[in-house]
């Protein structure tokens, strides 16, 4: 005997992705699912937007790494409120492991959750975890061929920030070849070239972040 | 790389699916996952057959039929379809004013179930 059935497999997750999303909104704080490869900076883009907007918007942190506190203890020294999750091999967040944290930050009193997704270019792009936007780093050593080979994470952002610009002289990433190719999978995706290490071009993120979140 | 967790939600909504309708055994599962998904057959083969173990499913088959990326041009006004995971500009007439219809299908179609 058949039964259809038609269903999208993950429609569990998004149904508590939903949930997640209303609890942000009641409490009236705007959530950012912040992705990319390890290694190109997330963290450093959370210290830097953290210190930029002190005393501008209150902002709170969920750390997702596979193990360890490392990256959550340098958002903690900073004093922002920070959880960390440890997915123990998982290779993405989902939306009950956020279900699980966010009451243990103060919610009411964020102007802005970012939620460092595990560093991985491919699955963290597939499920929602209740954010109102996603958005990508990609640091410019990773190469120009990324955005065609994992065009997922590219056309699900709605922000890409170009971080190590700083280091284009040294490599052979073709700038204008990375800003193209992400541009044709989503015209609509902005695009901020920076440096973590230097600060170069950093004020134009937090500019957009602040005309967000207001 | 997140198979496991798609086989885990599959098996979920197809456990769910066969005990409401009041059957017992899951003997097929078939599912539609679109080329853009960012899902490798193999490891949700692979991750399927062992997360079924103990359940329900335990001797179901996973069926995958994989859905090509297509679209439709607006600027030649005809349907295509691409063997690559994405689409920036339309194959027939190079286009950038397309609508991409398949692909990213991730869906669980029907089981078969028996008593």
């Amino acid at each position: 005997m058949k039964i259809k059935v038609v269903t999208n497999i993950l429609e569990a997750n998004d149904r508590i992705a939903a949930e997640n999303r209303k609890v942000f909104d009641d409490a009236g704080v705007f959530v950012i699912n912040l992705m990319s490869g390890p290694g190109a900076g997330k963290t450093s883009l959370l210290e830097s937007t953290i210190k930029d907007l002190k005393g501008i918007l209150k902002i709170g942190v969920i750390e997702g790494d596979i193990a360890g506190t490392d990256d959550a203890q340098r958002i903690d020294s900073l004093g922002a409120p920070v959880v960390q999750i440890n997915t123990g091999g998982g290779c993405h967040l989902d939306a009950n492991m956020i279900t699980e944290v966010m009451n243990d930050l103060p919610l009411k009193d964020l102007d802005l959750l970012i939620i460092e997704n595990v560093g991985n270019l491919v699955c963290p792009a597939e499920f929602n975890v209740g954010e109102h936007m996603k958005a990508m780093l990609l640091s410019i050593a990773e190469g120009h061929d990324k955005p065609l080979k994992y065009p997922l994470m590219f056309q699900k952002s709605s922000a890409l920030i170009l971080n190590k610009i700083d280091l284009l002289p040294y490599t052979n990433a073709d700038l204008e070849k990375i800003k193209k190719d992400s541009l044709s999978l989503n015209p609509k995706l902005m695009i901020f070239e920076v440096s973590c290490r230097t600060g170069e071009g950093t004020g134009e993120w937090t500019k957009w972040l602040q005309s967000l979140v207001k | 790389m997140h198979e496991v967790s798609i086989a885990q939600g599959l098996i979920e909504i197809a456990i769910d699916n066969c005990k409401k309708q009041g059957y017992k055994n899951i003997d097929s599962i078939k599912v539609k996952i679109g080329k853009a998904s960012g899902i490798v057959s193999d490891s949700l083969l692979f991750a399927f057959e062992a997360l079924k173990t103990g359940t329900i499913a335990e001797k179901a088959n996973l069926n995958i039929e994989q859905i090509p990326v297509s679209g439709f041009c607006d600027i030649c006004n005809k349907n295509f379809t691409v063997d690559e995971a994405y689409v920036i500009a339309c194959p027939i007439c190079g286009g950038s004013s397309f609508k991409v219809e398949t692909g990213r299908e991730l869906n669980i179609d029907e089981i078969e179930v028996s008593r």
